[in-house]
């Protein structure tokens, strides 16, 4: 048998569970453990070393299925598809994608809220390093050119839309001295996610900041987000409110880049 | 043979102690990290390191370079890895005699080969290849191992020999690992020390396992125990400049509890060191 065919067996027996085809290939134990009992080290690591992986960046998640449910779960997606990165980082990136593409798991609106909104947590942990801006940065820029600028988004930033509660409900389901989850509700909500310092960060947005933010974080110029705000709510739409947004999101750490748009 | 200078007694870099060690300066001459934790655009773990690496030598240590797999050699991770070195300057890189997967899957886990010269002749090749990308020679580590082939054609020892003197690389002596798969396989580790070139060992690793009665497991999440101590003094007389460090990956204990596996490792040092000089 070549190297190969062997790897291959070996990688067969470890997905599968199953061991019988390996047992024949290896030599018997001196201590007098069963190659079945051997051979599923492997196949135990295998599967205890993804859960954990899943686990770690989805306390949110495991707290709102419960035990039961968390655990299936996690065999469902270990037993989808072996690891395919390097790095067990990015082990869970593929979790709320199989969570959406999965029968099982497509209509738990709140789940896979709770996924997408984890995933975004661990990204922002150690996406890339970029300097905030502080808003005096505006000062080098004479006011009537206010309205052409864009701003840089730090990487690690992020805009969700997520199923009614899920933002709670991650706050209650990691919290330990919190027995009750929040009620089902209809609807969404938007979250901002980003890393301010060497931790992750996130709050809910009202739905004209999530407006304004998703078209900041699309390059658009400011005055052209003042002029969506105003088309879409009229006179709701206050340039004090914009600007008090704009001055979070520096305040924030949100902000790494402010340029001209014409100045390409 | 041209050998990186012994750095004295490190431990494992892991999160958990981040604060404690940039806080104490706790007395260890150097750190080891895993490099897999490091290969990230940003954020925590980079600073950290960046902060811990003012002061202290690091050396990378990856789980995931594959070397006996049958796969193609992963360049981008190979890429990714040189990136981080260039970043670190790290006294010496290391990974094991192991794969992780095949057809493109990657296990997490450093997988047993069969000793044949099939297997010989494809890790060396790899190593070597290796080894011309980073432009650095490799330190390699033998892996614990749970079971043994039907099919290999010579012992572990003989296969670590040769391969580290074809592919003209460096070992790191992992002597837990030594005496879990020598209890799993039924040999001596006292016949494993005597058959490596101990001219090329410049790292030794010391861990915790679990025995489980019938085969010992690996886990990294408990002290050393009084057996794999005294390989280890075995280990230490064979190769005096070898630079030594505890991994601790699990179960973690205060930061004290291995400060003073460090100090038995020194005062076991200092008696080998006595002995040789009487």
């Amino acid at each position: 048998m070549t190297l190969a065919e062997l790897q291959a067996r070996f990688q067969a027996g470890i997905l599968t569970g199953e061991g019988a085809d390996m047992l024949g290939l290896v030599e018997p134990s001196p201590h007098g453990a069963g190659k079945n009992e051997l051979f599923g080290v492997y196949q135990n690591a295998y599967r205890l070393r993804l859960a954990e992986f899943v686990a770690e960046d989805h306390p949110g998640l495991a707290g709102y299925l419960g035990e039961d449910e968390f655990a299936a779960l996690i065999e469902d997606f270990i037993a989808s598809d072996p690891p395919r990165h390097r790095n067990a980082r990015y082990y869970t990136t593929r979790l709320p994608q199989f969570m959406q593409e999965s029968e099982a798991w497509r209509e738990e609106g709140r789940a896979l809220s709770l996924a997408q909104f984890e995933r975004a947590l661990v990204d922002a942990f150690d996406a890339a390093d970029a300097p905030a801006l502080e808003i005096g940065a505006l000062a080098a820029f004479a006011p009537e050119r206010w309205a052409s600028l864009t701003f840089a988004f730090h990487a690690s930033a992020q805009l969700l839309e997520l199923a009614a509660g899920t933002l709670d409900t991650y706050v209650a389901a990691t919290d330990d001295d919190c027995d009750e989850l929040p009620e089902a509700s209809e609807g969404v909500e938007h979250a901002a996610i980003w890393r301010t310092g060497d931790e992750p960060a996130w709050r809910e947005l009202d739905a004209d900041e999530w407006v304004a933010l998703n078209e900041a974080m699309a390059g658009q110029a400011f005055g052209d987000i003042c002029q969506l705000a105003a088309f879409q709510q009229g006179d709701n739409a206050s340039a004090e409110r914009l600007a008090q947004f704009l001055a979070n999101w520096f305040s924030e750490g949100l902000v790494v880049g402010v340029a001209e748009k014409d100045a390409g | 043979m041209n050998m990186p200078a012994p750095l004295g007694y490190g431990l494992g870099l892991r999160p958990v102690y981040y604060d404690e060690i940039l806080e104490t300066r706790p007395p260890v001459d150097w750190f080891e990290i895993i490099s897999e934790n490091y290969m990230v655009p940003g954020g925590r773990p980079l600073a950290m390191l960046d902060r811990i690496r003012a002061d202290w030598p690091i050396v990378m240590h990856g789980v995931a370079m594959s070397l006996a797999s049958t796969d193609p050699l992963d360049m981008n991770y190979l890429r990714d890895l040189a990136a981080l070195i260039d970043r670190v300057q790290p006294a010496w890189v290391s990974d094991h005699i192991a794969w992780t997967g095949v057809h493109g899957a990657t296990l997490h886990d450093l997988l047993p080969i069969p000793f044949t010269r099939e297997a010989l002749d494809h890790v060396v090749e790899r190593i070597q290849r290796v080894q011309d990308f980073l432009k650095r020679r490799l330190v390699i580590e033998n892996a614990s191992t749970y079971v043994a082939f039907t099919g290999s054609e010579m012992t572990e020892w003989e296969f670590v020999r040769e391969l580290v003197q074809r592919a003209d690389c460096l070992l790191l002596l992992d002597v837990n690992n030594i005496f879990v798969s020598g209890f799993n396989h039924g040999y001596d580790p006292m016949t494993f020390l005597d058959a490596v070139p101990a001219e090329r060992v410049v790292q030794f690793h010391m861990a915790g396992h679990t025995d489980n009665g019938t085969h010992r497991i690996d886990t990294h999440d408990q002290p050393v125990c009084d057996e794999v101590w005294a390989l280890y003094e075995a280990a230490r007389r064979r190769c005096p400049q070898a630079s030594a460090m505890i991994e601790r990956d699990d179960n973690f204990p205060p930061f004290s509890e291995l400060l003073a596996e460090l100090a038995r490792m020194r005062a076991i040092d200092a008696r080998v060191k006595g002995r040789e000089a009487a």
